[in-house]
């Protein structure tokens, strides 16, 4: 017992250093944001698949399961390896073993409804003989999937999951990076992937890939710029860069698309709506533009380009690109959520009052919330796929620079005017 | 050792940033120039993250890393310019008189930015370079009227890289409390906005003379 | 004139605005992702699914019974009413398969057989199903009525070897078939 002592008193001094506190409890929120991220480009995988399916008149796939075999009896009932599986090992079929493993349900097929099918995708993309062209050039053909996949991943840092707890040792705010520049951080290192499409379609020296890099870098440029532009009026609104203080404004005074409690009852927020909505269809839209999303996979489209910047990438050096796409997506939802929906907040006032009965019942309330506001938003971007065809290039660039552009630049003169006048 | 985490970044950093510098000037294929031009960016980037000085490192990745270099990188790629060659069929006096020029006016743009860099308060500890630039930057921005800024929380480590020396981690907390933003934005709009118009009237003149430039002239 | 110009059609303010036929075509595919959930798909019940959208799961429910008399599966060799290999080994088949999949080693009628007339008969027949592409040339060139396509689908091997069907299991699938022309019968 004293030796339990002793750890549980060395933890508790550890933790009561602030400088070990900080960095524990970074590297604790920093392992679970890159594994909801990491979970939620397979989930997204699936999500897609199942949703495209749905939408077609067809199951998508919904077989792939957790391969115990051994186990597994096959739809028939003849058929019982694990009666069989017993009956090797001597062990009586009334024997609580046979009944743990019949309650376990290892009798029969565990119901993943093909969750496990972005898994063994993965298994497979992993095992594929990796072929790299003699033609290309080695270096930047490497390095171009790493640039590709590192930015969503390094940009999800500023993302608030939850609110902030008090412990006995000190604060944890629930957000990896706390910091003042809060979007602006994702834009410039979302925007940095761009490089690993430019580079990707370069280096493969051939004629398809670079014309898709050489899309993929103008249209990522172009959308950009409106990208940030639109937000203005949010953060004229809120008047601070900081992501958790913008949900926690948002928290208190009402989802910027959905003011029913606070402050955001006054007049000069409804007012507010309409500038606000108009900046959400612009940013949404250039989400989809950045992530090279249907209806702006111009870098990819198989029509005109065979596959785009990765047609000579094969087995994991393709499987990071295909990451990659889907951990963009999901760093996008994830940040309209952030400045649209609310982020973590529950909304109606129910923050503050599951905070007053527990800060880690409401923390983990909110943590839910937020994934559940990220998965409708990621089955949104699946159902705009699914929705849209593919607009022609020369539509993509004209949309970005004649009317995205100009539109979030009346917006914020809209903004101004509406803060200005409506009182 | 009185090093804080945070110094030792810097000199991290500032190495990184050299040496993607020289290797711009010296590398052979233009591709890696302009590659090692971003990585340059990046590192002083994270150099004015260290600092506090947040709102310019993200300037700095998104204008010069994530928009212009990669127009650069288009640019170099359409072009698509092959490994340059060297030339050494000049004599040896010739290369000299060729290179005369260009070591002097580097030079002596070298010996301004030293001596400039040098004059600065705090400059010649090395030990802590970073605490001193905190130190200088709050004197210099802060000051008398800015004092009135409260320090909201300082459990985040918000601003700066947080220090593993106490000295360090005092300034840290004081440094973090800027809040950056907001005090370029006034600075820009108060103090320095006539100089900020007329920079924009220039940036003005510039795009719509590449407009003016690009645009076909349809002769009927 | 050597082309017709394609009358485009003219778009009012709101169709130029995009958002509300984005919101139609949403509200489309929403409408399929939710009748589709719900088990109530469109044509569900013509095309006879039992799963998701107007999917049928397949291992479980087949649509055997639904292929039509023309489907071309696995070809086999077929035996008459009398019990009579139908094969003579005139190795027309085999020189029409335009994948070469059909290898015919001839031979002569067993002595044992109870008709001798068409002398001769294979003495090994062999398909190769990973050659075989299900063209039914063999059928329709056969002068014998000896070579069918039945209305197998399901050819999964685990080797190489196992593709390759013999004279044996291509009786066996074929088995007897009712109906055909006896032409040897009025021979004496």
């Amino acid at each position: 017992m004293s030796l339990f002592d002793s750890i549980w008193n060395w933890c508790v001094d550890l933790l009561s250093n602030e400088i070990w506190f900080y960095l524990i409890t970074t590297v604790v929120k920093l392992v679970l944001m890159f594994a909801v991220i990491l979970a939620f480009v397979v989930l997204s995988v699936w999500i897609e698949r199942r949703v495209a399916g749905w939408i077609q008149d067809r199951p998508g796939p919904n077989r792939a399961g957790i391969p115990l075999q051994l186990f597994q009896r096959f739809g028939s009932k003849e058929k019982q390896p694990l009666k069989e599986w017993l009956h090797f090992f001597g062990v009586p079929e009334t024997c609580w073993i046979a009944k743990l493993c019949t309650w376990l349900r290892l009798d029969r097929e565990i119901p993943t409804f093909g969750l496990m099918q972005p898994c063994l995708d993965g298994g497979k993309l992993f095992l594929k003989q990796e072929l790299t062209p003699s033609y290309v050039r080695k270096i930047y053909f490497t390095i171009a999937p790493m640039l590709v996949l590192g930015p969503p991943m390094v940009a999800a840092a500023v993302i608030p999951f939850a609110s902030s707890v008090t412990t006995d040792f000190g604060t944890i705010n629930m957000v990896v990076a706390n910091i003042g520049i809060g979007p602006l951080w994702i834009f410039a290192i979302s925007g940095l992937s761009v490089y690993g499409l430019t580079l990707a379609g370069w280096s493969s020296n051939s004629k398809y890939p670079f014309l898709g890099g050489l899309r993929a870098t103008a249209q990522l440029i172009s959308y950009e710029v409106a990208m940030g532009l639109s937000i203005i009026p949010l953060l004229m609104m809120f008047s601070t860069l900081n992501m958790q203080d913008i949900v926690q404004y948002q928290a208190d005074n009402g989802w910027t698309l959905l003011p029913l409690w606070g402050e955001g009852l006054s007049w000069q927020r409804w007012a507010m709506m309409v500038p606000l909505g108009l900046s959400f269809i612009i940013f949404v839209t250039c989400v989809f533009a950045e992530a090279n999303r249907t209806p702006f996979d111009m870098a990819e489209c198989e029509t005109d380009l065979v596959g785009g910047y990765h047609s000579e990438y094969s087995s994991m050096k393709f499987a990071s690109f295909f990451m990659g796409e889907y951990a963009a997506m999901v760093i996008g939802s994830a940040l309209v959520v952030t400045l649209f929906l609310g982020g973590w907040s529950i909304g109606f006032g129910a923050d503050a009052a599951l905070h007053s009965v527990c800060s880690w019942l409401a923390v983990c309330c909110q943590f839910l919330m937020f994934l559940i506001k990220l998965v409708a938003f990621v089955v949104f971007f699946v159902w705009v796929r699914w929705t849209l065809p593919r607009f022609r290039w020369d539509q993509v660039m004209k949309l970005g620079w004649l009317v995205f552009l100009e539109l979030a630049v009346a917006n914020i003169f809209l903004t101004a005017a509406v803060l200005y006048f409506i009182k | 050792m009185d090093f804080a985490i945070s110094s030792i970044l810097f000199y991290v950093f500032a190495a990184m940033a050299l040496i993607c510098a020289c290797s711009v000037i010296f590398a052979s294929n233009p591709v890696t120039s302009a590659m090692s031009m971003a990585l340059c960016f990046a590192a002083t980037a994270a150099i004015l993250f260290g600092m506090g000085a947040q709102f310019l490192g993200i300037v700095q990745i998104i204008v010069y890393a994530g928009a212009i270099l990669v127009l650069f990188l288009f640019v170099v790629m359409m072009l698509d310019i092959k490994t340059e060659e060297e030339d050494n069929d000049f004599g040896v006096v010739r290369n000299l008189v060729r290179m005369t020029p260009g070591v002097l006016v580097a030079g002596v743009l070298g010996a301004m930015i030293c001596i400039a860099a040098l004059k600065l308060p705090g400059a010649r500890d090395w030990n802590n370079p970073l605490c001193t630039a905190w130190n200088a930057r709050s004197e210099l921005c802060i000051g008398k009227q800015q004092s009135t800024v409260t320090v909201t929380d300082n459990k985040d480590f918000g601003g700066a890289l947080p220090a593993l020396n106490p000295v360090a981690a005092t300034n840290d907390t004081k440094a973090s409390s800027i809040p950056d933003v907001k005090l370029l934005g006034k600075r820009l709009f108060t103090q320095y906005n006539i100089e900020f118009v007329i920079l924009s009237f220039a940036l003005l003149a510039g795009t719509v003379g590449a407009v003016a430039l690009s645009r076909k002239i349809h002769k009927d | 004139m050597s082309y017709t110009p394609v009358k485009r059609p003219k778009f009012s303010l709101l169709d130029k605005i995009y958002v509300v036929e984005l919101v139609k075509g949403l509200a489309i595919t929403m409408k399929h992702l939710v009748l589709s959930l719900l088990g109530r798909s469109r044509s569900k019940k013509d095309f006879n699914g039992k799963g998701v959208g107007a999917c049928m799961p397949f291992p479980e429910q087949r649509w055997d019974s639904q292929l039509p008399s023309y489907y071309r599966g696995a070809p086999s060799l077929v035996r008459g009413e009398d019990g009579r290999e139908r094969c003579v080994s005139c190795q027309l088949c085999e020189f029409i398969c335009p994948a070469r999949a059909i290898k015919i080693t001839p031979g002569a009628v067993s002595p044992d057989a109870a008709c001798q007339k068409q002398e001769k008969a294979p003495a090994e027949f062999e398909i190769d199903m990973l050659r075989c592409i299900y063209c039914g040339m063999c059928q329709e060139v056969c002068p014998e009525q000896a070579i069918f396509l039945s209305k197998e689908y399901l050819i999964t091997v685990t080797d190489r070897k196992q593709a390759l069907r013999k004279k044996a299991d291509l009786y066996k699938l074929g088995g007897t078939r009712k109906g055909l022309v006896n032409k040897w019968n009025q021979y004496k």
